[in-house]
């Protein structure tokens, strides 16, 4: 069938480079999200979005072309005015602890206040409005997340994607064996944890919180990154069949080679809508489309670089 | 060739049905993707319930529904999410609160009467409550939602600091240091009201007598009423209640919730029979919003287990029509490049993947209306991830291929083996995928799940097509001996010289 096993690429030959190359996106993404932790201001791994830690979201669009200057210190005078109603037994919480931020030139305002009720929000919006309104009733949106909701949330995602990783490793297991399984979930840590890493660094840096779309898109680029790397072991088990004598370097070489043209078009295809989100699509979707398109040529760096180049050594052992 | 046939008209019959389809369901949109409001209600455990089971969570949700009918919103739909919650949907919603004031609190509403010898008491802290409501309904900014025609209330209530000073001590209370002038009312209010409770007997009566519930225009003053309607039993009750204070002075408690919303004298003239007739009504100055609320509460019954709101999530109909359609303009124009790119790099069957792929995308949105699966920004996450691993399927195939006639073998035998030679690792990653979309479906939360759905739909879908519809199409091509030429699967230097040569003697 496959007459000449002379791979034109072997990937053995730069194998070091790769893991050099893996090890260290590794490791800046571990600083990062220790740094992050030290951070008094996050304390956390990522920089928690509203999803995680509770508390209201309002955003509204002012109904004006051009729009006057406004500065979020005006606003914030604007709302330590303002007595929300409060119901029996609680008190209205402090708006003075909001974080407000002006965007698009003054035309939309975000405000990220503690938790308030239904009523205290559209409060706040109809005082929003009477001081710097007109406001365009369908550009409001308020999202209200109670406390414990964040944590049930992740919580739940955590355990789906443990019991998944164990289904896909007793899969693995099964069909290939079980050093393949270990390598398969080391690739997805890898590209988990690079994804990660990047986002602790843009939460640092620019201020970028995660959210529950985050964790969507590090579950896709869970499912991706096996996908991707069981292709690669079918050949090599393949190969396994059909070139028993190779040395299992050569093996791997000859399937790494065989399955490159196949791994890179895989990525460039599943990219391209991705890369056409990242630069048409809406806003909310921009920083999901971001990781997506991390963590999908992270996934395919690593079935190509890292799960082939380690099961020979592993396989030593 | 038979069977290519028959495998056509299933794909041309399938293609039929989700036009149909689509053309008569259409798809339901998610509130991330068409505007509205979402309520997540947690059911807390009280009293002997230390946890919530199904059978409570049903009856709660029982209570809710009614409630929500009664607010009238148009296709709300109320779902229970896992043990303790529930989540309610108000498509085109904007503002929820009145949904959230009537459904976040209990209703549990109690008419108790008021013990014997605490007529002083009881005079002094209902004047020190009105005053105190007056002096907070003028201090408070009117809301937008207040009917604008009712006139401002008659006289300004005033309540010096030395008479609040005066009344917050004489009832022992200890005011917190920095706290405004309406905190200190709020807490004078707070007092007195726990005192009135003290003063009452039993509930005698519950909303459990209660049959109707409506509301009408106060016949004195600007502010409204709400009628309730007992049964027999009820009616009884209220009667001997009534009777049993009639020109005692002393007071008959409606309380709601723990609050006593409403304090009645009954006069002298129902000392024989009490109040009968099996209605009465509760003017506790309502608005007509409060009103509304009430009515509906009262109507829908209380809740056995009290709820707390815990989410409210909104989206404007202009962001969600905004995301839909960059997303979907961005989306569309990356799949047409996908297209591009697969017809330039496989030529003809490049172009039998993207027929197969639009067909594919098609069955999606079928299944989609047909389950129906609401369409949520996740949900599209999972059908991006579905898309990137059939586009997959058909790239593995076509190397395949490619890499048998490179290998020398003839067209049909080379197209036979790329479709065997794949298979094993198209169904590997597919059930992998599978397998997490599983864990994903039966442990995530409610975004999560929409995930693993749309990509489970696509995953099994792409077996499908990849395995299906590629191979009928490929091969029906391949019955036209004009198509049957290696070059129309990959350049010509690629093939081995000796070969392509022998067998294509026809070729220019």
């Amino acid at each position: 069938m496959t007459p000449a096993p002379t791979p034109r690429f072997r990937i053995s030959r730069h194998r070091r480079l790769a893991w050099l190359g893996s090890a260290l996106a590794c490791g800046l993404s571990l600083l990062g999200l220790a740094l992050c932790w030290l951070n008094p201001a996050i304390h956390a791994p990522l920089r928690p979005g509203l999803d995680f830690t509770g508390g209201t979201q309002v955003q509204v669009e002012r109904d004006c072309a051009p729009c006057t200057a406004i500065t979020a210190a005006e606003i914030r005078q604007g709302l330590s005015g303002l007595n929300l109603p409060s119901s029996e037994g609680d008190r209205a919480p402090n708006l003075g602890s909001a974080s407000v931020q002006v965007l698009d030139s003054g035309r939309s305002l975000l405000l990220r206040l503690p938790a308030l009720e239904a009523e205290q929000s559209s409060a706040l919006v109809d005082d929003l409005a009477s001081k710097f309104g007109p406001l365009l009733k369908s550009g409001t949106s308020v999202n209200t997340i109670g406390p414990t909701l964040g944590s049930r949330l992740l919580r739940g995602s955590l355990i789906s994607l443990l019991v998944s990783f164990v289904g896909i490793s007793v899969y693995i297991s099964f069909s290939y064996s079980g050093i393949f399984a270990v390598l398969a979930l080391l690739c997805l840590a890898h590209d988990v944890l690079i994804t990660c890493g990047l986002f602790a660094w843009l939460g640092l840096l620019q201020g970028i919180e995660v959210d529950s779309l985050f964790a969507v898109s590090l579950i896709t680029i869970a499912g991706y990154s096996v996908n991707d790397t069981v292709v690669v072991y079918d050949r090599i088990r393949e190969q396994r069949r059909t070139l028993g004598d190779l040395s299992l370097v050569d093996q791997v070489d000859v399937a790494v080679d065989a399955t490159l043209t196949r791994s890179l078009y895989t990525s460039f295809t599943t990219l391209l809508p991705l890369v056409a989100l990242i630069f048409f699509g809406g806003s909310t979707l921009f920083w999901f489309a971001v990781a997506l398109t991390v963590g999908i040529a992270v996934g395919s760096w690593s079935s190509i670089g890292v799960a082939p180049t380690l099961l020979p050594v592993l396989s030593k052992r | 060739m038979g069977r290519q046939q028959g495998w056509f008209a299933l794909i041309l019959a399938l293609t039929i049905a989700s036009g149909a389809l689509l053309a008569n369901y259409g798809l339901q949109l998610g509130l991330d993707l068409r505007g509205g409001s979402q309520l997540t209600l947690q059911v807390m455990p009280a009293g002997a319930i230390t946890r919530v089971d199904t059978e409570q969570l049903e009856a709660v949700k029982d209570v809710l529904e009614r409630r929500i009918n009664g607010l009238g919103v148009a296709e709300s739909t109320l779902q229970a999410v896992g043990s303790d919650q529930l989540v309610l949907q108000l498509p085109g919603e904007q503002d929820p609160s009145q949904a959230a004031r009537v459904l976040g609190s209990t209703a549990l509403l109690e008419f108790r009467a008021q013990k014997p010898g605490t007529e002083e008491e009881m005079r002094g802290l209902l004047a020190l409550k009105r005053q105190a409501e007056s002096v907070l309904r003028a201090k408070r900014p009117p809301s937008p939602s207040d009917d604008p025609t009712s006139p401002p209330p008659p006289e300004t209530p005033s309540l010096s600091p030395q008479d609040l000073s005066k009344a917050l001590s004489s009832l022992g209370i200890q005011v917190p240091a920095g706290s405004t002038e309406v905190d200190q009312i709020e807490l004078l209010l707070r007092e007195t009201n726990r005192r009135i409770l003290g003063l009452y007997g039993p509930p005698l009566i519950t909303g459990k007598d209660l049959t109707s519930a409506g509301r009408q225009q106060q016949a004195t003053g600007t502010g409204w009423e709400v009628t309730l309607g007992f049964n027999r039993e009820g009616g009884e009750k209220f009667a001997s209640l009534t009777q049993s204070i009639a020109g005692t002075g002393r007071v008959l408690g409606i309380v709601l919730d723990g609050r006593s919303i409403s304090e009645a004298s009954v006069g002298e003239q129902f000392k024989v029979a009490g109040i009968t007739g099996g209605s009465a009504s509760i003017t506790g100055n309502f608005s007509a919003e409060e009103a509304r609320d009430l009515e509906v509460q009262l109507r829908g019954g209380s809740l056995p287990l009290p709820v707390k709101i815990v989410e409210v999530r909104t989206v404007g109909p202009s962001l969600g029509a905004e995301n839909i359609r960059s997303s979907l303009v961005a989306g569309l124009s990356g799949l047409v490049l996908v297209a591009v790119f697969m017809a330039v790099v496989y030529r003809l069957p490049g172009i039998v993947a993207v027929v197969a792929l639009s067909l594919y995308a098609l069955f999606n949105l079928a299944i989609y209306a047909l389950i129906p699966v609401t369409l949520t920004l996740p949900g599209i996450a999972g059908f991006i991830l579905s898309v990137g691993i059939a586009v997959d399927a058909n790239v593995l195939i076509f190397e395949r291929i490619k890499e048998e006639l490179r290998g020398g073998n003839t067209l049909i035998r080379s197209i036979d083996m790329g479709f065997s030679l794949a298979f094993s690792s198209i169904f590997d990653g597919h059930a992998t995928g599978l397998i997490s979309c599983a864990a994903l479906f039966f442990l995530g939360t409610g975004l999560v799940k929409g995930f693993a759905v749309t990509l489970a739909i696509g995953l099994l879908l792409s077996l499908f097509t990849a395995l299906t519809c590629t191979r009928t199409l490929l091969r029906l091509l391949m019955s036209y001996p004009a198509l049957r030429r290696p070059t129309y699967f990959l350049p010509a230097r690629q093939l081995p010289p000796a070969k392509s040569g022998a067998a294509q003697a026809g070729l220019a």
